[in-house]
């Protein structure tokens, strides 16, 4: 999965002299926490509704002498972090953590091509568990080896039944723990297949 | 066919209990958990009690596709209808057929038909105030999406019947799901929709198929507050099952004020129950049959259109299971001795031994760790649904 799998694309830019208090009405109406700010064509800054909530009050971060009449130019940050198209969602996802920010635009060469928000990064993280299909949990822990799961998958097949996602949880160096969501309504059914193959399963538990 | 129900009347009589021999002639595949069996098992087990007459029994009507279309989308259905008649396609998988859970199998399209006919029978009779109330063992098919099969359900007879009483009769619909599987077709099908409440109590999307109902899925747009789910935890028993049903839903059904009600009573929530882990015994289960009952004469003159559902374990529980339901929707007293007839009739065939009793004795039963725990749980999930649900309804009052 890639940025551009994720990204919002009709974002939303605004010029550097737009006056603040037009910037958050703009930010209300559209629901919209984040603007990338563009001059002559290139990416300069971007602000967010954090940097608009502080300005005028007595919060240590208000910026000094600036109001809501005042241009955005005053509170944006810049440089701004930015994405490619092509960066896997997880690469991005690690930078927004590193520099704790909520958003990134999206730039291809020098064109703002879209903005991901962590709201983009829960969301794809969610698509990933598999939740979104009717499906069925199973837990299964193999060894920490070449093709153990594929193993797993290859018994899985075998009876007809389709993988939604995987996902890894690391209990010890010797196992792991992978839970996949499996497009059936016998789940049961299907681990005791695979119990019969000698995998060990630790959900769903066999019928007392 | 008999009958001593009369058609051309609109005095509210009698029930009626849906059937043809070709609802329960199909098999999915050789050894698929979902056995059709199970409604000649339960019609046996009735008959034999004395409790289902001939002129109970109505034959449904047929369905025109259009109904069919109501509530699914073209291309699928054309796709079904393909694979029924043995062609084969590659695209197929990607409508859930082909799947373990939904083999194609040969005239699917016509046996599944079959099924919504019978469904959307039970609602005209029940709806044109023909019979007061009905049953249709082979229906409640409510894991079907719009243009998908999904959980042994190719078409959703449930979400097309519902549709028919809103759009021919005009009534407000409370689909009440109470399969040990959450109702998650049918409830996506009716999102945002207000006039149509789904309620489903169900074993919790974390441990079980289709993985969703969780409290917070309450509805949106128009449908706000109109979708309830009571996600309950594995090995919940009778007690702490009864105690979440009476809390959520006479509540919501008073709030939305039904004209019709529609019970899927998949009886899957048995302690024997291959599938899932609710726990409850026949009498746990009897007791929710007779609240909708109840629920139902309490608020729409008693207009209640039952179906069947999931049931894994087709001879040892189903049949005692949908017996007492019956009981329950024809308003008949039930024993719970079993004539030794049908346990003879039925027994080589069955792999477990079949019950002398319709009721279980749960006190042997072993006990289940944890009890305190899973009862204080429900306790929670139910506060935390009623807190969400509570300022929406209030809001749209």
């Amino acid at each position: 999965m890639l940025v551009q799998d994720i990204m919002t694309r009709n974002v939303v830019a605004i010029g550097p002299e737009m006056p603040i208090s037009d910037v958050n009405t703009l930010m209300e109406q559209r629901n919209i926490r984040h603007f990338p700010i563009v001059e002559a064509g290139g990416l300069i800054g971007i602000v967010s509704d954090r940097d608009i909530r502080v300005v005028g009050s007595e919060h240590p971060k208000a910026p000094k002498g600036v109001n809501m009449k005042h241009a955005v130019r005053l509170i944006m940050k810049s440089p701004v972090l930015t994405a490619h198209p092509l960066d896997p969602v997880e690469e991005a996802a690690k930078v927004l953590r590193l520099h704790k920010i909520g958003a990134m635009p999206v730039l291809d060469d020098e064109s703002l091509v879209g903005i991901v928000t962590a709201i983009d990064f829960l969301e794809a993280m969610t698509k990933m568990t598999g939740v979104y299909d009717a499906t069925s949990r199973l837990e299964i822990e193999v060894d920490n080896r070449p093709g153990a799961l594929a193993a797993v998958l290859e018994s899985i097949a075998k009876k007809n039944v389709n993988v939604s996602s995987v996902m890894t949880t690391r209990t010890d160096p010797e196992a792991v723990n992978f839970v996949l969501r499996v497009s059936t309504i016998d789940a049961r059914g299907l681990a005791k297949h695979l119990r019969d193959e000698g995998f060990q399963i630790l959900w769903p538990l066999d019928k007392q | 066919m008999n009958t001593t129900v009369n058609t051309n009347t609109a005095v509210i009589t009698d029930t009626a209990f849906i059937y043809d021999p070709q609802l329960s002639s199909y098999e999915l595949s050789s050894g698929h958990p979902f056995k059709p069996i199970r409604l000649e098992l339960t019609r046996s087990l009735l008959q034999h009690m004395g409790l289902l007459l001939p002129q109970h029994q109505i034959i449904p009507h047929p369905i025109t596709e259009t109904q069919l279309l109501s509530m699914h989308n073209t291309d699928y259905i054309e796709m079904v209808k393909m694979v029924s008649k043995g062609k084969e396609s590659d695209e197929a998988y990607s409508y859930g057929l082909g799947t373990s859970d939904n083999p194609i199998f040969p005239n699917m399209h016509e046996a599944i038909s079959r099924v919504c006919a019978a469904t959307l029978t039970a609602v005209d009779l029940v709806a044109s105030g023909k019979v007061k109330r009905a049953l249709n063992l082979a229906g409640g098919l409510h894991h079907a999406h719009a243009n998908k099969a999904s959980g042994f359900c190719v078409y959703n007879d449930l979400a097309i019947a519902i549709e028919h009483a809103v759009k021919k009769y005009k009534l407000r619909v409370a689909y009440v799901d109470i399969d040990a599987h959450h109702g998650d077709g049918v409830q996506w099908l009716f999102y945002d929709r207000a006039d149509v409440m789904t309620i489903s109590l169900h074993e919790s999307g974390r441990y079980l198929f289709p993985g969703t109902g969780h409290t917070y899925e309450t509805g949106k747009d128009t449908g706000r507050g109109y979708s309830v789910n009571v996600p309950l935890e594995p090995f919940s028993e009778d007690e702490s099952y009864l105690e979440a049903f009476e809390a959520v839903v006479p509540t919501a059904l008073r709030y939305f004020q039904p004209d019709l009600i529609v019970l899927q009573a998949g009886a899957d929530m048995h302690r024997f129950d291959p599938l899932a882990d609710l726990a409850l015994s026949i009498q746990g289960m009897q007791k929710s049959y007779l609240r909708m009952s109840e629920l139902a004469e309490e608020l729409c003159e008693g207009r209640l259109v039952a179906t069947g559902g999931g049931g894994y374990d087709p001879y040892r529980t189903v049949p005692r299971a949908w017996a007492a339901l019956w009981a329950a929707v024809s308003r008949q007293e039930i024993t719970s001795e079993i004539p030794a007839n049908w346990i003879q009739q039925w027994q080589p065939k069955s792999p477990n031994e079949l019950p002398q009793e319709l009721f279980d004795s749960p006190e042997n039963w072993q006990v289940i760790p944890r009890r305190n725990e899973i009862v204080s749980h429900n306790r929670v999930v139910v506060k935390r649904l009623l807190n969400g649900l509570y300022p929406i309804w209030k809001e749209s009052k």
